[in-house]
């Protein structure tokens, strides 16, 4: 079936099968394969991509789903000339990345609970955060990370 | 620590490969395109054991996309796993099934949808025999054999002094058995592998791999071709943790020989399901445990006996039954030590390397014994850990004497003092219950025991001012690309954005062995500071007949020559580099470093096996709810010596990443079988720490000087799992009084132990 929406700023229009998942929409589709595939389930979280600004497992939704909605992948994140996002920069500085393959989906989940909740507390990022798995680094850098892509985000607010 | 003037090693920097991560550009295997890619799905055993009467394939045949199935009569070579003798694991299981989720043909198809369906559709007879499932089923005289010699892998002893007098002549004697569970890696990319033919014969494997180099031989000889005319690239990995040889060498194989039989890439990526029950766990464990002691305090023997239930192949249980053997005693020097090791096969998924090897099982054992023996002594445990603590120049288990670089004391010595300083709180005590727990250990770095450690690294400078490193050991996530940049940095006088370390492919790095036992610092590290040794001595010639000078009047720093006297007579290294091309001065240079080679007596395990030690003490302090059993982390300082520390950001990662592993292996992390099937082969039902488990690690390093590893480095990758585990374990028995015996020691299990 036909569907339109828009990924990353751009307007999409796709023929997909009903059943296509969106994590192979667009890894596969789009080629953009930065988002992960962990479990298939929506237990690990490495497939996390936003949905009109929140965070789903794109592994547990049907590509029809997105007719009409904007998506956000890790591909997005990444500014013009190459300059990262203070998400993607505060992970790098922090040591919050070890394999990377939870890294995506961490930072989307971290963009999304900061874009509703600018500085969180603690429990708030372990809340955020939840729905993400991460096997290499005991999740401290992570945490440290999101603090200080707060702190980032504040900064260049102002 | 001896003083050291150094400007790359020992500093904090982010990881050379980073930004590939952050942005979501990094390829991992399953991330590359090819043109008329096709997919194999595995069919798999769902019974323990059995024995298969028939494979009928032609229903599979006849489902769109499905181009084959192949089985194990395809293959060319020797259809066979097993790094290590006996080699005895089939790729694919050929007349019998020796557990559950043993692949025994694979499909092919044109998208992963029809070759699951194409597998789902093949019909397979299997006269189910009844499994072995426990390591005392295994060793019943009346036993059915699961392999032709029986069903004991490998047993190893270790003897040191003479423990019978000990025990005989002991004040205090004690013992006890323990037991510890599988664990599964639980990386967040699952195995995924692909196999792209060429035209010249050879084949190319874009793998998630831990040590290409293995892979590469075992592809070749299921291929039944020579090494040569396969080419293993390894792709960006998700995590391996020790668990990435076996597997992938298994669907490696397959996809190239299916690659190569039609003429098309072939890719196999492993569903989670998979993972868990079709590649290797850690090995579960029961430890029998006699400790002998004064007093004093001095303990003067000890005798263990670990089994270890390997399930269903050897994979790597020759080497964890080693480990484990050598590091059963502890840090301790203790004149009198008999130790036997064990490794059984049950009809259960395949053990193999998980980070610590074999040492976190023992560890808890030895740590636990040597709490209750505190207890016994009215001693404080931290005093009999520093009472008995090895010192330099003391004899070892295998009576190896090291006379630099034993830190234990000092890290004990850390712990103390921290302790003195930190209040448990007493809040609520009617609700909750508080405790510490104390655990000390020590990991040997380099495959000693296991295997002759040689790496080859070479270092070449670039016209550019650059410096381009090759190595064949693995960047899994643990930073080891960048600790070999931050070393080529120092020796070279560059910045770290001047150092690229390459990819790991078989074609373009020299073999540096497997990508194991902590040792890709110390061993790998060594070959990258020689290698860029070498190419110093070309651009310091260089720079000395340029500066008309004598070579020792120059430094390389900041991307210049500069002399010694005056800082602002430099020349940039990019143009050294050039001049010392056109002067045909070598810019490259292949070096080798190579473990001076385990030196023992093989009956008795007695004599030299490691280069080096990590040793480590760490502290657990945990609150009960006497309600719920839920235990909350209040701290946790793991105190390790690792020698020199090149990346002290990427050494806590280390720490933490490994401390959360040794929470999970003791607290959380259970594979559930019934009737020999795992049960719970998902990420919801088998509870991988997530960021709500996580503890507050505190990373301290007394570093000593280790001469074997450049700097005085050592390794750190492992050895922090087996410090969590055992002082959690320690940590709860303090709390609630009661001494668990088997990890994990889960919620439920504190909850019903302390209602009784």
């Amino acid at each position: 079936m036909l569907i339109e929406f828009i990924c990353n700023g751009k307007k999409i229009n796709i023929d997909v099968p009903a059943d296509m998942r969106v994590l192979d929409l667009i890894r596969d589709g789009l080629g953009l394969t930065g988002t992960k595939c962990g479990c298939s389930k929506g237990e690990c979280g490495a497939c996390t991509i936003l949905v009109d600004g929140l965070p789903e497992c794109s592994c547990l939704l049907l590509a029809p789903k997105l007719q009409g909605r904007e998506i956000t992948t890790i591909e997005a994140l990444e500014r013009p000339g190459g300059k990262l996002h203070p998400i993607q920069e505060a992970f790098l500085e922090e040591g919050a990345v070890q394999c990377g393959f939870c890294t995506p989906g961490m930072i989307l989940s971290t963009k999304a609970l900061l874009d509703v909740n600018p500085s969180p507390s603690v429990a708030e990022i372990e809340e955020g955060l939840s729905g993400n798995i991460c096997r290499c680094t005991g999740y401290t850098k992570i945490v440290k990370a999101v603090q200080s892509s707060a702190l980032k985000l504040q900064g260049a607010e102002i | 620590m001896k003083k050291q003037n150094l400007s790359q090693v020992g500093k904090s920097v982010v990881k050379v490969d980073g930004r590939e991560l952050v942005t979501g550009k990094a390829k991992f295997s399953g991330d590359f395109k090819f043109p008329e890619l096709l997919h194999g799905y595995a069919c798999r055993s769902k019974i323990a054991a059995g024995y298969i009467k028939n494979i009928d394939i032609s229903q599979a045949l006849k489902i769109p996309g499905v181009v084959d199935v192949i089985l194990p009569k395809d293959i060319p070579g020797n259809n066979l796993i097993g790094v290590l003798p006996p080699h005895d694991q089939p790729i694919l299981a050929d007349k019998e099934i020796r557990y559950a989720g043993e692949s025994y043909c694979i499909a092919i198809a044109t998208s992963v949808k029809a070759a699951k369906a194409g597998a789902k559709a093949v019909k397979t007879a299997i006269d189910p025999i009844t499994p072995i499932l426990t390591i005392d089923e295994a060793l019943a005289k009346s036993a059915r054999k699961i392999h032709p010699n029986g069903n004991i892998t490998i047993s190893k002893n270790l003897i040191k002094g003479d423990c019978e007098k000990a025990f005989a002549e002991a004040d205090i004697v004690l013992e006890d058995t323990f037991e510890t569970s599988n664990q599964e890696h639980a990386y967040m990319e699952t195995e995924v592998v692909c196999a792209e033919p060429f035209g010249d014969g050879r084949v190319t494997v874009h793998a998630s791999c831990q040590s290409p180099f293995h892979i590469r031989g075992h592809i070749a000889a299921n291929l039944n071709v020579p090494a040569s005319k396969v080419k293993v690239v390894q792709a960006y990995t998700g995590g391996s943790f020790g668990g990435k040889d076996d597997a992938a060498t298994e669907i490696g194989s397959l996809a190239a020989i299916a690659a190569v039989k039609h003429g098309k890439p072939v890719m196999i990526s492993h569903e989670r399901e998979e993972s868990i029950v079709g590649s290797t766990i850690r090995h579960a464990s029961r430890i029998h445990y006699r400790i002998a002691a004064k007093k004093d305090g001095t303990i003067t023997g000890k005798e263990i006996k670990i089994l270890l239930d390997g399930g269903a192949y050897a994979a790597e249980s020759p080497f964890v039954v080693m480990k484990a053997l050598i590091h059963s005693a502890g840090p301790y020097k203790i004149d009198n030590v008999k130790v036997e090791s064990t490794a059984i096969y049950t009809n259960k998924t395949y053990c193999g390397a998980f980070r610590g090897f074999g040492v976190p099982q023992v560890t808890f054992a030895s740590e636990s014994m040597m709490d209750e023996l505190a207890k016994e002594l009215k001693m404080d445990p931290l005093e009999l850990r520093r009472k008995n603590a090895l010192k330099p120049g003391e004899l070892n288990a295998t009576s190896q004497i090291f006379e630099e670089s034993v830190g234990i004391i000092e890290t004990i010595d850390k712990v103390i003092e921290i302790n003195k300083s930190y209040q448990l709180p007493a809040k609520e005590p009617e609700r909750y219950l508080y405790g510490t727990g104390f655990a000390s250990m020590y990991q040997g770095i380099s495959n000693g025991a296991e295997g002759i450690d040689v790496v080859g690294a070479s270092v070449q400078a670039m016209q550019d001012g650059s410096a381009l490193v090759s190595i064949g050991l693995t960047e899994l996530g643990q930073g080891s690309r960048t600790v070999f940049a931050q070393i080529a940095a120092e020796v070279l006088g560059l910045t770290m954005d001047k150092v690229i370390v390459k990819h790991v492919d078989t074609d373009s790095v020299h073999d540096s062995g497997p990508t194991v036992a902590s040792r890709s610092t110390t061993v790998g590290g060594m070959a990258v500071f020689k290698a860029a040794g070498e190419v110093k001595k070309s651009l310091l010639k260089m720079a000395a007949l340029m500066f008309k000078t004598e070579e020792n009047n120059i430094v390389l720093k900041d991307n210049f020559a500069q002399l010694v006297f005056d800082e602002k007579a430099k020349i940039p290294l990019k143009d050294v580099c050039v001049a010392t091309y056109w002067t045909g001065f070598p810019l490259m240079n292949l070096s080798f470093s190579k473990a001076p080679e385990a030196n023992y007596d093989h009956d008795n395990t007695q004599g030299n096996i490691y280069i080096a030690y990590n040793y480590g003490t760490h502290m657990m302090s945990i609150r009960i709810d006497k309600l719920t059993g839920a235990v909350k982390v209040l701290k946790h300082v793991a105190v390790h010596d690792a020698g020199k520390v090149v990346n002290p950001k990427a050494f806590e990662g280390q720490v933490e990443g490994a401390s959360l592993t040794g929470l999970g292996l003791a607290h959380l992390e259970k594979i559930q079988y019934k009737d020999g099937v795992i049960i719970n082969p998902n990420l919801s039902d088998y509870a991988v720490p997530t960021i709500k488990d996580r503890i507050p690690s505190e990373t301290i390093s007394v570093e000593t000087y280790n001469p074997t590893g450049p700097y005085g480095v050592k390794g750190i990758g492992e050895p922090p799992v087996s410090g969590a585990a055992s002082s959690f374990a320690n940590a709860v028995a303090n709390a609630t009084g009661i001494r668990f015996k088997k990890l994990p020691i889960t919620r439920q299990d504190i909850l019903k132990a302390i209602k009784k």
